[in-house]
């Protein structure tokens, strides 16, 4: 006789029979069954079983088996199977939960350098509060989506490592990134949701508001914020600013020469005057008549002597010239250290920003231009190399490229910082595929890229909005294309089947995930929407859902390990033969026509993206060497190969790898990014950096990027390349170094060094470097 | 001449390198995955610096 039964916590607990004759009846209903008492008598054949086995104190585990025994032999197949699934089920989401609290427990008890889920994502610091905080919740997110809201397949899929849905953690919430328009949001201020901000009235309020504005938007979404055009956008406050300095110096200058009473306001209102009658106003360039008819009001008007006038008025140029370039350098230094400094992102990041500008050719663009690229120079407040924003300098012929075009000179400083700093990367606006529409003075048909990669530019939802701002990535889901690869066994006709059917998952995946952030309303992303950031919502009420908005936006297909993948097909990768490279393009090449049909065919922007992959980069490799052993080439690394990249170990040239890789920017229309790994200290060797960089655009790549070693001890501020030993103070990673000794290297004696000063901090200081370009 | 205090303990150098389009100051924040990759990356070779190929 069954008095009691062993729960699988292991707790003994009375035995009740209904349990079991509900949960038959449960799996009875679900097949159209509508009979307990048989589900009653079904139980008590389950009860005389177990106990015939002389088992008095089953577990539950046991019960099941002989529930799914008993429905078997009596002929109940349908609920049987009905009841094995729910019996799955509830197993897998008990697997979950453990793995959860797992997890926790690693979260919590571990550090960041023993875990390395708490170094998914490089710019998080997982240990601290607000980084572990972040994690938990995260984790969380991920864990319940794939049980509860994903579609089992796609659930399914993803757990085993046939694709990854990037973002899981984000998947009810939000969208990935926007290309913010600062200029439309500026006009006539906008609200942050905890204040209103007036319309910025000067440079450093400008690119204040610039970084409000990224911080803002980075907490409606969980990817990049990116100002597309971000040179253009800041030269109004250059104009303001020199518009102000102008007058005040003017009145300084009246005051002196002329003995004015009161010269500011007299300035002033001599300002409006000219602006008032001729339209016109005191401008950086000074190229206008705005002077000679100011000149003409003082001396005929106000009968001043003509010298003095003439006089105040190149006095106020020249300062107000200086002081404008000095406040926008400032203002940019600032913006700068806002974006490196402020963990306005879940309390744990800074905010991921980019920027894109280097061909506005107007003197107010060309001002911020020269002093963003000075203060990223500079670094930050000891010298450091500034991780945020990216920053991309748009190269295009006729404004920037050649000598004689009018930014050429920014070019030059472009490649020269980024020798330095790894930034700016550059993107090429004359590539086929971002050529199209582009116009000098129109920021909105200009390509942009954000972040690591991402780009939007087609708009296939509304062909009439081709337009660059206002505009970003939805979602986007991986393919693991080695995986494809080993399961075809060298047969490439199976290998496409199975692709296909990857991307129709991925597809359906895209959409069901489209129908989730579409439903949700403008009052959930209170930035982004309800100050009229994206697209057209500017059109909707705060209760307004945001499904027809979004479709400007993008769903993506991504992939990782092409070099993997061709390995694993025919033996060898792109790097290594033509063979390869043909076969690596018609893949790649297919998956961007099957997008560009999809896309066709429902209306929506469906593009292909070469996939970023930090946290992607170890995870589908490590499932796949469980499942298929270490395949040379193949899964005996602990990465990936990034998208379509020629393998990092791979020995090639440069301008070799730049040709193999170059075609793919034209597939994937949704991003790309290419590296060259560049040896010693590129600043040594500019023209081989420039010849590199004229290498990419010769070759048709849309944005791309040298890297090269920097490296800073933080102790004597040296930044460069350092081996074991700092060149400069010679101490080992992690080694003490005598006071006095440091002293001499950075050319202090200890004598006139002040107790209140630090001598270390004042010497990584550099002089306010606005001359070294003369614009 | 007072002893001279050493400086400097513990404190690591800084090595700045791009992950996936972006940057990051300290290789501690690598994933396993990624600090494999950047240990394997090899320099490429600029030749002439003409753009001239080799023949591949």
């Amino acid at each position: 006789m069954i008095e009691t039964i062993i729960k699988r916590d292991g707790r003994a607990v009375p035995f009740s029979i209904d349990k079991i004759a509900n949960a038959i009846f449960q799996a009875a209903k679900a097949t159209g069954g509508n009979d307990y008492e048989e589900a009653l008598a079904l139980s008590q054949k389950v009860v005389d079983y177990i106990e015939s086995t002389g088992n008095t104190r089953p577990t539950v585990e046991e019960i099941q088996d002989a529930v799914e025994k008993i429905l078997i032999e009596s002929g109940h197949a349908r609920t049987a199977k009905k009841f094995i699934l729910y019996r799955s089920e509830r197993s897998r989401v008990r697997e979950m939960n453990t793995r959860l609290m797992k997890i926790y427990e690693g979260l919590t008890f571990k550090d960041a350098k023993e875990n390395d889920i708490k170094r998914e994502n490089a710019n998080i610091d997982g240990d601290t509060s607000m980084g572990t905080m972040l994690k938990y919740g995260s984790e969380g997110a991920k864990q319940f989506n794939e049980l509860y809201v994903l579609k089992p397949e796609h659930s399914k899929a993803h757990a085993e490592g046939d694709i990854h849905i990037h973002d899981l953690d984000f998947l009810t919430l939000t969208t990935t990134c926007c290309q913010i328009d600062i200029n439309k949001l500026f006009k006539g201020g906008f609200s942050t949701g905890h204040g209103f901000l007036r319309e910025p009235n000067d440079i450093s309020s400008y690119a204040a508001l610039a970084a409000i504005a990224i911080q803002s938007n980075q907490n409606d979404q969980h990817g990049g914020q990116s100002i597309p055009a971000f040179d253009t956008f800041l030269a109004p406050g250059v104009k303001k600013t020199y518009r102000r300095f102008y007058v005040s110096n003017l009145s300084k200058g009246l005051e002196l020469l002329c003995g004015f009473e009161d010269a500011f306001e007299a300035s002033k209102n001599l300002c409006l005057e000219v602006e008032g009658t001729y339209g016109l106003t005191p401008v950086f360039a000074n190229d206008n008549d705005y002077q000679a008819k100011e000149a003409d009001l003082l001396i005929n008007k106000y009968k001043l002597p003509e010298a003095n006038v003439r006089k105040a008025q190149s006095f106020a140029v020249k300062k107000a010239v200086k002081e404008t370039d000095k406040q926008t350098y400032q203002a940019m230094e600032a913006f700068v250290h806002n974006l490196n400094t402020m963990h306005s992102r879940a309390g744990a990041q800074v905010p991921f920003s980019s920027i894109t500008l280097g061909d506005d050719p107007s003197p107010e663009a060309r001002l911020v231009c020269k002093n963003f690229l000075l203060a990223t120079d500079a670094g930050l407040g000891n010298g450091e190399t500034a991780i945020f924003p990216v920053s991309i300098f748009r190269v295009k012929e006729g404004v920037n490229y050649n000598p004689a075009d009018p930014n050429y000179d920014l070019f030059k400083l472009a490649m020269k910082v980024s020798a330095k700093r790894l930034f700016p990367n550059f993107c090429f606006a004359d590539a086929t595929f971002n050529a199209p529409g582009y116009d000098v003075n129109d920021y909105n048909s200009k390509v942009a890229y954000m972040g690591c990669r991402t780009r939007v530019k087609a708009n296939v939802y509304d062909p009439t909005r081709q337009v660059t701002c206002g505009r970003g990535n939805l979602s986007f889901t991986s393919i693991n294309l080695p995986r494809i690869a080993i399961k075809a066994h060298g047969n490439t006709d199976i290998f496409f089947e199975e692709l296909d059917r990857k991307i129709d998952l991925v597809f359906d995946q895209l959409y069901d995930r489209f129908l989730i952030q579409g439903r949700r309303r403008v009052y959930n992303y209170p930035f982004l929407m309800g100050q009229g950031l994206w697209l057209d919502s500017d059109k909707l009420k705060p209760d307004d859902e945001v499904m027809e908005v979004l479709k400007h936006g993008t769903l993506t297909v991504g992939f990782i390990g092409l070099a993997e993948a061709l390995k694993a097909l025919i033996g060898s990768h792109h790097g290594e033969t033509q063979e390869a490279r043909n076969l690596g393009l018609e893949i790649v090449g297919h998956m961007r026509s099957r997008c560009d049909q999809k896309s066709q065919e429902e209306g929506m922007n469906y593009t292909l993206i070469a996939t970023p992959a930090e946290g992607l980069s170890g995870r589908f490799v490590r499932m796949d060497r469980e499942r298929y052993g270490v395949i040379p080439g193949v899964t005996d690394r602990a990465y990936y190969t990034n998208s379509f990249h020629v393998p990092v170990y791979f020995p090639i040239s440069a301008f070799e790898k730049i040709k193999i890789e170059g075609p793919y920017h034209n597939l994937t229309n949704a991003g790309h990014i290419s590296y060259i790994e560049m040896d010693g200290n590129p600043l040594d060797n500019l023209d081989a950096f420039e010849s590199v960089i004229r290498c990419m655009k010769d070759n048709n790549m849309g944005y791309a990027s040298i890297n090269h070693p920097v490296d800073r001890d933080p102790v004597c501020g040296y930044t460069g390349i350092i081996g074991d030993v700092c060149p400069r103070c010679g101490r080992h990673d992690g080694e003490a170094i005598s006071e006095e000794v440091l002293m001499k290297i950075k050319g202090y004696s200890t004598s006139v060094c002040s107790c209140d000063e630090n001598p270390l901090e004042e010497a990584d200081k550099v002089a306010h470097p606005v001359d070294i370009v003369e614009i | 001449m007072m002893e001279s205090k050493m400086v400097g303990e513990g404190v690591k150098f800084e090595r700045i390198r791009r992950i996936t389009g972006y940057l990051v100051g300290t290789l501690d924040r690598f994933n396993d995955a990624k600090y494999a990759e950047v240990n394997d990356r090899v320099k490429h070779s600029i030749g002439t610096g003409n753009g001239e190929f080799e023949e591949v």
